[in-house]
C-alpha cells in the first residue's frame, strides 16, 4: 500500500498517478506523465497543473521551459542503489528553480528519506513498512550537521564556508 | 595534523549514533541484509569469506601517536590482536562482532576517527602521497586539500548512491607518490607563472578488470573552484555512468566510452553553473585548514650528520636500513623514515596490536607524533631528527619492523587474497610470503636494486598487480590456483599498465619464475644503476619471454 508522505505528516487524497496498462486515471485522479508525453500536452495545449515522472536516464532540464505549468515532478528511484534522482532532485530545484511539488518515487528507505530532504525532495510515495512505521512515528535516522551546502535551507555551520546546520524544526 | 572541532566531534558521533540504530534493525530482523547492505558499506562494513571486516578510514593516510594506539586498542578489543594496513591507506580488522562495531566506532569516534565511506557506491576515502609535508620536492601540501574534500564527500546527499564506488587522490610533489593517475579523479597540485596554487585534473583512471590511466581534463584549476569543479565532475559521473552492468560502472569506462574531450567538455558546462556557487572556497578556509597541517617546528639538529656516519661505520644493517628506509627530509638535519610491514616471510601490511603501540610509542618521542600510512601498505614517520635515526631503528629492531626494504624485492603488496575475501580466486599471502623469503638476502636485494612486486588474489586488482614492475594475479582455473605475470606497470607519475607476459604458473612454479624474470633483467641491464623497469622499457618483453617459455614457444 502506497502513502504520500510530507513533513506535516502523511497526505489522504493525494491525485497523482503513474499510470499502466491495468491502471487509469480516474474521476478526481490525475496522471503523472512521461517526460515525452509532458512536453506533447504541454506543446499541444494551454493546461496548467500538469504531473511529470523523470525517470533515471531522463534528462531533466528538458522541463525549463514548462516549470510554471507543472504542479508536481516525480523522481523515480527504481531500486535503492540507482542515485540519479538524488541529481534530478538538486538541478531542478537550484539550477531550473523549480518551486512546486517535488517528489520521490520508487523504492523510498527510511534511512535515504533524510538525503532526499536535503536534494530538495518534499513528498515521498512510501510502501516499504518499516519507512512507513518511522514516518508515522515521525523518525527520521537524520544527522543535523551537514559538510557541503544542499538544495535545502540550512544554517551556516560553524567553522568552513561548505559547512551547514540544519535548521531546528519550526 | 587535522584536529575536529566540535562540528566534526557532534558529526562523527551522530553517524555512530546512526549506525548503531541500523545494526539493531538488522540483527532484530527488521532490516533484511539487502537493505542492510548499503548501509553498513557506507560505515566501513562488509561481510567477508569467514565474518564481517570493519575497514577504517585513515584520511590520506595521516595519523597520531594517540590514534594509532586507539587501533592497537580495536585490534585487541574486538579483533583477534593485530590489524592489515592497506593499499588505500586503510586499516582493516578481519573479526570484529557486528554486534560489537558501533562500539568500534564509538572508540574511533573518540580519537577523531571513522569508518565511514570505506566502501559502498560512494566518494571514498581520499589518499595523497605519504610524504606530504615532508618531502623535498614539494610544490605544496596535499593534504589540506585532501581534507576539505573529505569533508565535502561525507555523508553527501547527491553522492551517496553512485553507479560504483568513486575514489580521489592527490598528490603534491613532482613524484607522484599517491597513483594519481590510477584514481577515479586525480589531482595534482602545482603553481602557475604567477605562483598561484592550482590543480591538474586528471580523470577516469583505474585498474580493476579493465585497468585504465586516467586522462587530463584541466591543466589547471583554481584553488578556489576544488569543490565546484568536483561536484561537476561526480554529477555528470552519476547522471551519465552505466549502471546496466557493475563491472562497466566505473568513470573510466564513461570516459572511454564518451571520450575524454566530450567528457571535459560536459563538466565544465556543469562546472560553469557551479562556479560562482556557495562551493566556492574562500581563501581564508583554505588558509585555516592548511593551518592545520603546518611543518612541526623543527629544531636545528645539525649534530645528526657526524653520529649517522659513525653509527652507519659501526653497524651494516643500520647503514643499509638508513639507505634504503630513510629519504631526504625538506630540512637536512631530518629525514621520512619508511618502517617497513614486510619483514620477510611476513603478511605484506599486517601489524599486531603491540607493533601498533610500539611506533606509536616512537613516533611520540622522535617524531612530532605523525605516522603515515603508504599506499604500499607500509608506516612511515615524516620527520625523524638524523640525530635520532640509531634510537628508532633499535626501537624498530625490537618489533621486528626494521627491515631495510623499502623499495626493494621484497617490499611486495599483496591483497588479503583467498585467505579472507570473498572475491578472491586465488590466494596471495602464501605467494607473497615465498617471494619475500627466496630473494630475503639483503645482498641479492641490493644487488637487484628498486623491484616493484603487486600481487592481486582476484581481478579487482586490489594488490595494484597491473602497476606492479611484476604484477602477479591469482586467476582460478578449473579449480586450480594459476598466477598470470605482468611485467613492466608503473603507478608514479610516468604510469604504465603491465603487459601480460604469457600463460600462468602454478602455485609451486610461481617464484621460480620471478626468479627467471629477476635474472633475466640483471643480465641484460645496461649497467647497475637501470632499473628493471628501465631495463624492461628499454628491451621490451620478448627475452623475459623467452627466458620463461623457451625462445620457440609462442606465448599462448
Amino acid at each position: 500500500m502506497t502513502k504520500i508522505w510530507r513533513e506535516t505528516g502523511f497526505v489522504d487524497n493525494d491525485p497523482w498517478l503513474i499510470e499502466t496498462d491495468e491502471v487509469k486515471a480516474t474521476g478526481e485522479q490525475k496522471p503523472l506523465l512521461s517526460l515525452d508525453e509532458l512536453i506533447a500536452k504541454a506543446d499541444g495545449s494551454n493546461d496548467a497543473g500538469l504531473g511529470v515522472l523523470i525517470k533515471p536516464a531522463d534528462d531533466v532540464r528538458r522541463l525549463e521551459p514548462y516549470l510554471d505549468r507543472l504542479a508536481i515532478v516525480a523522481v523515480a528511484f527504481p531500486a535503492f542503489n540507482d542515485g540519479r534522482a538524488f541529481s534530478h532532485a538538486s538541478l531542478l530545484r537550484q539550477r531550473l528553480g523549480y518551486t512546486s511539488e517535488l517528489r520521490a518515487v520508487g523504492d523510498v528507505l527510511i534511512d535515504q528519506v533524510p538525503l532526499m530532504l536535503r536534494v530538495g525532495i518534499d513528498s515521498f510515495a512510501v510502501t516499504n513498512a518499516t519507512a512507513l512505521k518511522r514516518l508515522a512515528e515521525n523518525r527520521l535516522p537524520a544527522i543535523p550537521h551537514h559538510y557541503q551546502p544542499a538544495v535545502r535551507d540550512a544554517e551556516a555551520g560553524k567553522g568552513y564556508s561548505w559547512r551547514r546546520q540544519a535548521k531546528p524544526a519550526a | 595534523m587535522y584536529r575536529y572541532d566540535e562540528f566534526d566531534h557532534a558529526f562523527v558521533s551522530e553517524r555512530v549514533e546512526q549506525f548503531r540504530d541500523q545494526v539493531q534493525r538488522r540483527l532484530s530482523g527488521e532490516l533484511a541484509e539487502d537493505a542492510f547492505k548499503p548501509l553498513r558499506l557506507m560505515n566501513g562494513v562488509y561481510l567477508q569469506l569467514h565474518a564481517y571486516m570493519l575497514r577504517i578510514a585513515i584520511p590520506y593516510g595521516t595519523l597520531s601517536a594517540r590514534q594509532l594506539r586507539m587501533l592497537a586498542h580495536i585490534a585487541r578489543t574486538y579483533d583477534r590482536g593485530y590489524g592489515h594496513f592497506t593499499t588505500r591507506q586503510n586499516l582493516q580488522f578481519n573479526w570484529p562482532k557486528l554486534s560489537d562495531i558501533p562500539d568500534a566506532l564509538a572508540d574511533l569516534a573518540s580519537v577523531e576517527m571513522h569508518a565511514l565511506q570505506t566502501s559502498g557506491n560512494c566518494i571514498r576515502n581520499v589518499t595523497a602521497d605519504h610524504f606530504a609535508g615532508a618531502a623535498a620536492d614539494e610544490i605544496a601540501d596535499p593534504r589540506p586539500y585532501a581534507e576539505i574534500l573529505r569533508q565535502w564527500s561525507s555523508v553527501h546527499p547527491e553522492f551517496s548512491f553512485l553507479p560504483r564506488k568513486f575514489k580521489i587522490a592527490v598528490t603534491g610533489a613532482e613524484r607522484d607518490r599517491a597513483a594519481i593517475q590510477v584514481h577515479d579523479i586525480g589531482l595534482h597540485l602545482k603553481k602557475n607563472d604567477k605562483g598561484e596554487i592550482g590543480f591538474a585534473v586528471y580523470v577516469g583512471g583505474g585498474q580493476g578488470r579493465t585497468p585504465m590511466i586516467a586522462k587530463l581534463i584541466r591543466d589547471f584549476l583554481p584553488e578556489e573552484d576544488l569543490l565546484s569543479y568536483t561536484t561537476a565532475i561526480v554529477r555528470v559521473y552519476n547522471l551519465h555512468g552505466r549502471r546496466d552492468n557493475k563491472y562497466k560502472a566505473r568513470i573510466k569506462i564513461l570516459v572511454h566510452e564518451t571520450g575524454a574531450e566530450e567528457l571535459a567538455r560536459q563538466v565544465e558546462a556543469e562546472f560553469a553553473a557551479l562556479k560562482d556557487s556557495e562551493l566556492k572556497l574562500p581563501e581564508q578556509d583554505v588558509e585555516a585548514i592548511a593551518a592545520y597541517f603546518a611543518l612541526p617546528d623543527l629544531p636545528e639538529r645539525a649534530e645528526g650528520w657526524e653520529n649517522l656516519a659513525r653509527w652507519k661505520k659501526a653497524d651494516p644493517a643500520f647503514a643499509r636500513w638508513v639507505q634504503q628506509n630513510v629519504q631526504p627530509h625538506k630540512n637536512p638535519d631530518y629525514g621520512m623514515v619508511t618502517i617497513s610491514l614486510k619483514p620477510i616471510g611476513g603478511i605484506p601490511g599486517d601489524a599486531t596490536d603491540a607493533q601498533m603501540d610500539a611506533v606509536a610509542d616512537l613516533a611520540e618521542e622522535y617524531a612530532f607524533d605523525e605516522i603515515r600510512v603508504s599506499h604500499e601498505q607500509n608506516l612511515i614517520l615524516p620527520h625523524v631528527a638524523l640525530a635520532d635515526l640509531e634510537a628508532v631503528y633499535r626501537g624498530l629492531v625490537a618489533i621486528n619492523l626494521a627491515e631495510a626494504n623499502a623499495g626493494l624485492i621484497t617490499d611486495i603488496i599483496a591483497c588479503p587474497g583467498l585467505d579472507y575475501c570473498a572475491l578472491a580466486n586465488a590466494r596471495s599471502i602464501p605467494v607473497a610470503q615465498e617471494i619475500s623469503r627466496r630473494f630475503g638476502s639483503p645482498e641479492r636485494q641490493a644487488e637487484i636494486g628498486e623491484l616493484k612486486i603487486k600481487i592481486s588474489g582476484c581481478i579487482n586488482a586490489c594488490g595494484h598487480h597491473h602497476v606492479g614492475h611484476i604484477g602477479l594475479l591469482g586467476v582460478e582455473k578449473k579449480g586450480a590456483e594459476l598466477y598470470q605475470i605482468t611485467l613492466g606497470g608503473s603507478g608514479d607519475e610516468h604510469t604504465s599498465i603491465g603487459e601480460i607476459i604469457g600463460r600462468g604458473f602454478e602455485p609451486d612454479r610461481v617464484t621460480d619464475a620471478i626468479e627467471t624474470i629477476v635474472d633475466t633483467y640483471l643480465g641484460l641491464r645496461l649497467e647497475q644503476s637501470e632499473t628493471f623497469l628501465a631495463a624492461y622499457r628499454r628491451v621490451g618483453p620478448q627475452p623475459f619471454k623467452d627466458a620463461l617459455y623457451g625462445s620457440a614457444a609462442e606465448a599462448a
